[in-house]
């Protein structure tokens, strides 16, 4: 479960305060599917990097898997982003220099604890099931967006996440892709109970959740205009 | 750490290498170039610091030397106050040192340089008018004929030993010499003997040049009999200490205590270290600069990779990397750099070891590799903290946004 009460988050942007969230509170229960939707400078990317542990609130309170986020230093933020969140960006954010089986195996070397699996057999598993199997030695940029996407999905999987946070996953993608990418996420709260949030622009996209939050000026709203 | 942690740091520095081959090959080249320096420096300076202890040693041990003069001051440096000469001794201070009980020779040496004549040549060296203890006390062997006698030495016999590099100049071939008559200062001699070679002429006397003729002999060029210098030897390591009071007990009956001085070889050879091991310490230094220079090479090309590799370290931020897995991640690409480039140096520099070996005495050893490794570790630990500190220090959500 995650829960934001009363968080601001106030940047100083060319001697100007800009609240980019304004007292936002907000609780997302474990095994839902969510989307997230507002324009861009809404605050989405914001709430999105709050709930993904990226950024910190300027005030309120952030609770993650049951812990204060402000309690806890950066090694333990580090761990948490590590086992308790999976990212899936718009731009996929693969490391180029690895191929995709190195980086769908990258998250568990950065695991504080010793893993219950074997890294490689795992992520062989995962590539099988998403039909990447073959493009297992193929760095990034020899492969399509949508693959790309896939190869990301299954890194933001490997460490067995809570929730896997979306950040416009579809929004570099073709229609048919993007559909495609969206029904993963959506198989992967339906048969696996992943809490999956979908952050998008895109009414069609939020759609497919089964929840929206709608957000504006930096301010959760009932209804999306 | 893990294993695979660690492989996997190492993997992606060596393909980050194998992308940009040119500008990882160049920044290894400024710590190559430092490494070589400094690993051949010392090369040099202990090979040439051996050579010098093997001279000292292959021209005897268990010996002391009397100047005239302070030759060395109280710290073992040569002294800058004191001088060489002043007094000469003569053979009334032979037959006093003969009689001390725990001296086994003793030898009396006028040092002149000359212009010596054979039939066919005319060379300059340097004479040794002394007794023929001198072949004795310096393990000196022929490669040819003999040395003179104690009864030559004694009726002033005008026969001469030759070094091997001087019999070479003045005949044709050195087996010929023995029973040739050479001209010292116009005095005819008689060449009774070739020594085998024992090597010297770097910075330090020939003693391969040298001539060796009984002292008596040479009146015309030493007709006082005085001496530069006496060589007095003991039979035992432990009498030295005790022989060098009695020498000095028996010449104080005669001159003041700052007329001459008695010196062990050692004493010698401890100041010749001391030199030496400045000249080093300087050459070294200068080396060093080099190194540094290296360094900040590294610390250049590790901004620009953190620069180049910002969203990279975004991504890994996001996925679980500790500020640490970061700090650990480019300290490892400026370490594996740097003793990469230290490797080569040191490669390098045991080729050159090896090739000027047959002409010069440079010696590689454990310690120049320890030096060569360790410092190349230390600059990219160095050099690389900075960058690698900028680069753990990246705020996670701006890393990953940068484009």
């Amino acid at each position: 479960m995650i829960q934001l009460i009363n968080v601001t988050k106030r940047y100083e942007l060319g001697g100007e305060i800009v609240n980019a969230l304004d007292d936002v509170s907000l609780t997302i229960k474990d095994k839902e599917f969510v989307g997230i939707l507002g324009t861009s400078g809404s605050g989405k990317s914001t709430l999105m990097h709050m709930l993904g542990l990226l950024d910190t609130p300027t005030n309120g309170k952030l609770i993650i898997a049951k812990k204060d986020v402000a309690k806890l230093d950066d090694d333990a933020i580090s761990d948490l982003r590590n086992r308790y969140i999976g990212f899936v960006f718009q731009q996929f954010n693969l490391v180029n220099e690895l191929n995709v089986l190195e980086n769908v195996m990258l998250p568990t070397l950065y695991s504080k604890i010793s893993l219950n699996f074997d890294p490689q057999q795992k992520a062989l598993d995962i590539l099988k099931k998403f039909k990447m199997y073959d493009r297992r030695f193929f760095f990034p940029n020899k492969i399509s967006g949508g693959q790309q996407q896939r190869v990301a999905i299954a890194r933001a999987l490997i460490m067995d996440p809570e929730i896997v946070l979306a950040d416009e996953p579809t929004g570099n993608l073709d229609s048919k892709t993007g559909e495609e990418i969206l029904k993963l996420l959506s198989d992967l709260n339906k048969d696996f109970g992943v809490t999956v949030i979908v952050v998008t622009h895109d009414r069609q996209v939020a759609k497919k959740t089964r929840r929206q939050i709608f957000i504006k000026d930096g301010r959760i709203v009932k209804k999306y205009i | 750490m893990k294993k695979d942690y660690l492989l996997s740091l190492i993997k992606l520095s060596l393909e980050d290498f194998k992308r940009n081959k040119v500008r990882t090959f160049l920044t290894s080249l400024g710590i190559l170039i430092g490494v070589f320096a400094v690993v051949i420096l010392i090369a040099l300076g202990l090979g040439l610091k051996n050579y010098i202890s093997g001279q000292f040693e292959s021209l005897g041990t268990n010996i002391l030397i009397v100047f005239p003069g302070k030759l060395l001051d109280s710290s073992g440096g040569f002294s800058s106050s004191g001088s060489f000469g002043g007094i000469l001794f003569d053979e009334r201070d032979v037959a006093a040192l003969d009689k001390l009980t725990l001296a086994e020779y003793v030898v009396p040496i006028f040092e002149k340089a000359v212009t010596v004549e054979s039939q066919t040549a005319s060379e300059s060296t340097t004479i040794y008018a002394t007794t023929q203890d001198i072949f004795a006390i310096r393990n000196y062997e022929t490669s040819d004929g003999v040395f003179f006698t104690k009864q030559d030495a004694q009726k002033g016999a005008k026969k001469a030993v030759l070094g091997p590099k001087i019999a070479d100049k003045l005949f044709p071939s050195t087996a010929y010499s023995v029973g040739k008559t050479i001209r010292i200062e116009n005095q005819s001699y008689t060449v009774v003997g070739v020594l085998k070679s024992k090597g010297g002429g770097f910075g330090g006397p020939d003693f391969d040049s040298f001539i060796y003729i009984p002292y008596k002999s040479a009146i015309s060029m030493d007709p006082n009999k005085d001496f530069l210098a006496i060589y007095i030897k003991a039979a035992n390591s432990t009498d030295i200490s005790p022989l060098k009071t009695q020498i000095t007990k028996a010449l104080e009956k005669r001159y003041k205590p700052d007329d001459f001085s008695v010196i062990e070889q050692t004493e010698i050879l401890n100041a010749v270290n001391q030199i030496f091991s400045v000249i080093n310490t300087v050459l070294v230094a200068i080396g060093s600069i080099s190194l540094l220079v290296g360094g900040i090479g590294i610390m250049n090309i590790m901004y620009a990779s953190v620069t180049e590799r910002t969203k990279e370290i975004g991504i890994r931020r996001a996925i679980g990397a500790t500020k640490q897995d970061i700090m650990i991640q480019f300290m490892a690409e400026s370490v594996i750099l740097s003793v990469f480039g230290g490797t080569l140096g040191l490669v390098l520099s045991g080729l050159v070891v090896a090739a000027v070996h047959s002409f010069f005495p440079a010696s590689l050893n454990l310690f120049s590799v320890v030096v060569a490794v360790g410092i190349s570790s230390l600059i990219g630990i160095f050099f690389g903290v900075f960058p690698a500190r900028k680069a753990s220090n990246l705020s996670p959500i701006d890393a990953i946004r940068y484009e």
